[in-house]
């Protein structure tokens, strides 16, 4: 499994591509790892070996919707987009997040 | 909405895959691309690319993963398995299928009948709040009520919606060129608005129209509508013709609307202000009313008694004798068949259990033959309920595909239900419909349990299938109780329905030898139409039936003419208390009979003999009667009845009679019922309803043309309707025990079928499995007539305890059938010899042919065969 440094905590994956999705209208399965390294100024790397499956439940969830649409260089991908449904999951997965870091941090602090 | 995408998944998977494919395909090409922008080769490019992306089939399937549910796909997986073996036996398969689609045929068929009539509330809104409502007169069995008193109960009740009422008359219609026989319904006010329907085009009757001498109205039925003015919708304000005034058409009913019968063609109002109508004595409306919401039965009941006993200190004489009788209208049409019905279910649920029996033996014979299928699966590492749940997929399969062959029977079979008993009440409600389906489908489901889940738990049990592993070629005999077990339960079920379908044709046959008291052969019936408003001249209506009377009787090939109020041999409810004018003794019975009112001709029209006395004739002054034999026997001492009057008890319509003679015991009231005491009036007069009979010398069917020409020479204004010969009456009034005689009968026989094809399989596969045995027994100088008794003996062992258990069951099952048996006892003797002797001789037939095969082994070659 190589080097684990990079990976993403578990059950963050969620948040990370709702959050993605929400800033960018619709994007592959490629863009949002992409994007997430880029915007993680290359400090995350998501696992191609999780993001599919979790695309893929978010998407029987209802939280994304996926349609086949044309890249720029018009090749034919998978794009997924927010749902209303997703927009909701999001806040929830945002305030869990905050109280989690939170939380750690305090114990980090004062334990 | 996770399941909904899923399924959806799950139903093309190619598809799905294709698209994960491409899917991570371009993940891969994507990542190639961008390392070969920062400065690789191409061929190092894809390699990194692929490397990082890791497996990716795996990946493809831990991705599917998440798109298809697990229980799902192995459901699925299960069927698709099953599907293939079972293709793999056609003849099993086939015989399966061909098996429960007759049973859940059958059994849907009936269900379909049960939902229709039982079930579903009659065809109105809230028709379960319907009610009948009669009036009991002292005793006498009075089913009308008086229009006065029908507007008193419907005005002092607290309890119902409404009350309306209905009477027939059936009519002739003069706007064409012949008058056309109409059945007209006069109805009380509030009709429509109890049975809670509004026509489909135009309108109620209006309060005006609802008085006396108020502007003339009627309402058509659909029927009408469409054959008279082929369903046109500028019918409103066209006209119909009775007598010599005309009717505007102000509304049509909705085609669903057929009441009180599917024959009606017109309803008009009939006025409560109606100077007969005041009358508290005369009867004539059967009355229907509507529950309010949240009442029930009895509390309408007790609150029209309390209605009733205040009317009656108003007006003693005659409402303190009488009394309200309430019950569910739907009650009242479909309780004569009801009975009939769930005795039906019984025996084709029975019929059901039979195949279900039988697929069960089938199956552990397959599954015998699979233990090493089974075997190697469960070495593979398979669990037992995942074993278990192929197997029975296996069934459902079939089951299923039995379902939707058995629902093709059904529709067959209600079709045919509905042209062989037109008669039953509701008997055109019968249609498939989702509830017949979803019927099916449970007993598609149903039958997989109950006959798959037992061999398939034996199958699967592990020491079983261990110790197998290790049988093969030294095995000699297993003993297979179980699936003897199962052929004997075939049997006594069998056994059950056939005793009681002989029991239900030894009544038919006995009904059949009775000798009525009459002569029901070569009698024509029928009807001139007239009208309630003509029996205010009863003279008029006198002479025209004498001369109706006289023209037919003088027609050449007819013996006799004779006019009746009540069919003869068919049950009339016209039952009267009677008193002698001198009284009788506290001590004496009630005097209690049948009236009939009928012309003095009848008696030879019928062939009924004159015992004592003389036969009544018209007699101007006074009113004749003539009593049979029952009746004078009963109540005044034989021949001494002569010279007797009768005096009738609370009934307005009927006049004392002077008795001038006695008949012979006619089975006036049906075949199946002891003549009752019986006293005919004479003189009939022409009212509607009224039969003629005339006696041929011939095919009394053959007359109806002569017959209905001459009435038209005679009458030209009226129509001549529902010509049919006597015997055909009678035989319709048994069309409903005739039905059910002869479905039990088909059920029967096929279960019987059933349950030697059971037997005629297991035995069959009981020698297949002991074949060596038999080889070598035979090797061993063993003679063959040995061995066939030996199969023989297994064979009829299993058919005599089934014929046991099944007398057992026979016994309960004769209880519910005791009311619908004539002249036999549940326990009929030479019934139930038959039914052992055939199913014995059938069953024993069905085990020789197994036997004499297993003796034809050639002990050389089954013994090499190995």
């Amino acid at each position: 499994m190589g080097d684990k440094k990079n990976d993403i905590l578990q059950g963050t994956l969620v948040l990370l591509v709702l959050r993605t999705l929400a800033s960018n209208k619709r994007m592959h399965g490629y863009a949002i790892t992409a994007r997430i390294h880029q915007v993680s100024e290359e400090l995350l790397r998501v696992e191609e070996g999780s993001l599919y499956p979790a695309l893929h439940r978010m998407e029987q969830e209802g939280w994304i919707k996926a349609e086949w649409g044309k890249t720029e260089k018009n090749r034919e991908a998978r794009f997924y987009s927010l749902s209303a449904l997703g927009r909701k999951r999001l806040q929830q997965e945002e305030e869990s997040w905050r109280r989690l870091t939170e939380g750690v941090a305090r114990v980090i602090r004062y334990a | 909405m996770a399941w909904y995408r899923q399924f959806r998944n799950i139903l093309r998977p190619s598809r799905l895959q294709r698209d994960l494919q491409k899917e991570l395909a371009f993940h891969v090409s994507e990542r190639a691309e961008e390392l070969r922008q920062s400065g690789m080769s191409e061929a190092d490019a894809d390699r990194t690319a692929h490397l990082q992306f890791g497996n990716l089939t795996a990946q493809i399937e831990r991705t599917r993963d998440m798109d298809i549910p697990q229980y799902l796909e192995a459901v699925l997986r299960n069927l698709r398995l099953a599907v293939r073996s079972l293709a793999k036996a056609p003849a099993f398969s086939l015989t399966v299928i061909l098996t429960l689609a007759l049973g859940i045929g059958a059994n849907s068929a009936v269900f379909s009948a049960i939902d229709a009539v039982l079930l579903r509330p009659l065809p109105f809104p809230n028709g379960d709040a319907l009610l009948l409502i009669t009036q009991a007169q002292l005793k006498n069995s009075e089913s009308s009520v008086a229009p006065v008193r029908l507007e008193d109960w419907n005005r002092l009740n607290s309890t119902l919606l409404g009350i309306s009422g209905y009477y027939a008359q059936d009519s002739s219609e003069l706007s064409g060129e012949m008058p056309e026989k109409m059945k007209c319904e006069y109805v009380a006010p509030r009709f429509l608005q109890v049975l809670g329907v509004a026509p489909e085009l135009g309108r109620d009757f209006t309060t005006q129209e609802e008085h006396d001498g108020g502007p003339n109205a009627v309402l058509i039925s659909d029927r009408l509508w469409r054959r008279r003015f082929s369903g046109a919708p500028d019918v409103l304000g066209k006209t119909l013709h009775f007598g010599k005034s005309s009717y505007p058409v102000i509304g049509v009913m909705p085609r669903s609307f057929q009441f009180p019968d599917r024959e009606v063609d017109a309803w008009f109002p009939s006025a409560p202000d109606y100077t007969y109508a005041r009358s508290r004595e005369l009867t004539w409306f059967t009355a229907i009313g509507r529950l309010k919401p949240g009442v029930t039965l009895a509390q309408a009941r007790d609150n029209l008694v309390t209605v009733q006993s205040n009317l009656a200190r108003q007006f003693p004489k005659p409402d303190a004798e009488i009394s309200p009788r309430v019950e569910l209208l739907k009650e009242s049409t479909v309780g004569s068949v009801k009975r009939s019905l769930w005795i039906l279910f019984g025996s084709v649920s029975l019929l059901l259990l039979i195949a279900c029996t039988n697929i069960a033996a089938l199956l552990m014979s397959r599954a015998t033959g699979r233990q090493h299928e089974i075997a190697v699966r469960f070495s593979l590492g398979a669990t037992r309920i995942s074993v278990v749940a192929q197997e029975l997929a296996e069934v459902f399969v079939l089951a299923l595909l039995g379902a939707v062959l058995g629902l093709l029977v059904a529709t067959g079979a209600s079709a045919a239900f509905r042209s062989l008993a037109r008669d039953l009440p509701r008997i055109d409600e019968i249609a498939l419909n989702w509830r017949i389906v979803a019927y099916c489908l449970v007993c598609a489901v149903a039958t997989t349990l109950l006959s798959g889940l037992l061999p398939a738990m034996r199958s699967t049990r592990r020491s079983l299938s261990s110790s197998l592993a290790s049988a093969g070629r030294s095995q000699v005999s297993g003993r297979n109780p179980l699936q003897l077990a199962l052929v004997g339960a075939q049997v006594a079920l069998a056994v059950t329905l056939l005793a009681g379908a002989g029991l239900l044709l030894r009544s038919f046959q006995q009904l059949g030898r009775v000798y009525p008291g009459f002569d029901p052969r070569h009698i024509l019936t029928l009807h001139v139409a007239t009208t309630w408003a003509e029996t205010g001249d009863p003279a008029g209506g006198k002479q025209r039936l004498d001369r109706i009377l006289d023209g037919l009787s003088t027609l050449p090939g007819v013996e006799a003419a004779a006019s009746s109020a009540f069919l003869p041999g068919l049950p009339n409810e016209y039952q009267l208390e009677l008193n002698t004018a001198e009284g009788r003794a506290e001590t004496e019975p009630k005097m209690r009979g049948f009236a009939r009112f009928v012309t003095p001709t009848y008696f030879a029209t019928l062939g009924i003999p004159l015992l004592a006395g003389e036969l009544c004739r018209d007699d101007p002054g006074r009113s004749l009667i003539v009593v049979n034999r029952s009746f004078a026997n009963q109540y005044l001492h034989g021949a001494g009845a002569v010279g007797h009057t009768l005096l009738v008890q609370g009934n307005g319509y009927v006049p004392p009679g002077h008795i001038s003679g006695i008949v012979g015991d006619a089975r006036e009231n049906g075949m199946d019922h002891e003549p009752p005491p019986t006293a005919y009036w004479c003189g009939n007069v022409l009212q509607p309803g009224t039969f003629f009979l005339v006696r041929t010398h011939g095919e009394p069917a053959a007359m109806t043309e002569t017959v209905r020409r001459r009435i038209h020479e005679i009458e030209p204004m009226r129509s001549v309707y529902d010509i049919t010969p006597l015997s055909d009456h009678i035989s319709d009034a048994y069309a409903e025990n005739r039905l059910r005689t002869i479905l039990l009968a088909c059920f029967a026989v096929t279960a019987v079928s059933l349950a030697c094809v059971g037997l005629y399989g297991t035995l069959s596969y009981l020698v297949s499995l002991r074949r060596r045995e038999v080889a070598l027994r035979l090797a061993l100088g063993a003679l063959r007539n040995q061995v066939v008794g030996q199969f023989l003996a297994v064979g009829l062992r299993t058919a005599v305890l089934g014929c046991v258990a099944g007398l057992v069951l026979a016994a309960a099952f004769a209880r519910p059938l005791s009311g619908m048996l004539f002249g036999v006892s549940p326990t009929d003797t030479v019934t139930i010899a038959g039914v052992l002797a055939i199913v014995l001789v059938v069953s024993a037939a069905a085990s020789l042919i197994p036997a004499v095969r297993a003796a034809r082994v050639e002990p050389m070659q089954a013994l090499r065969e190995e």
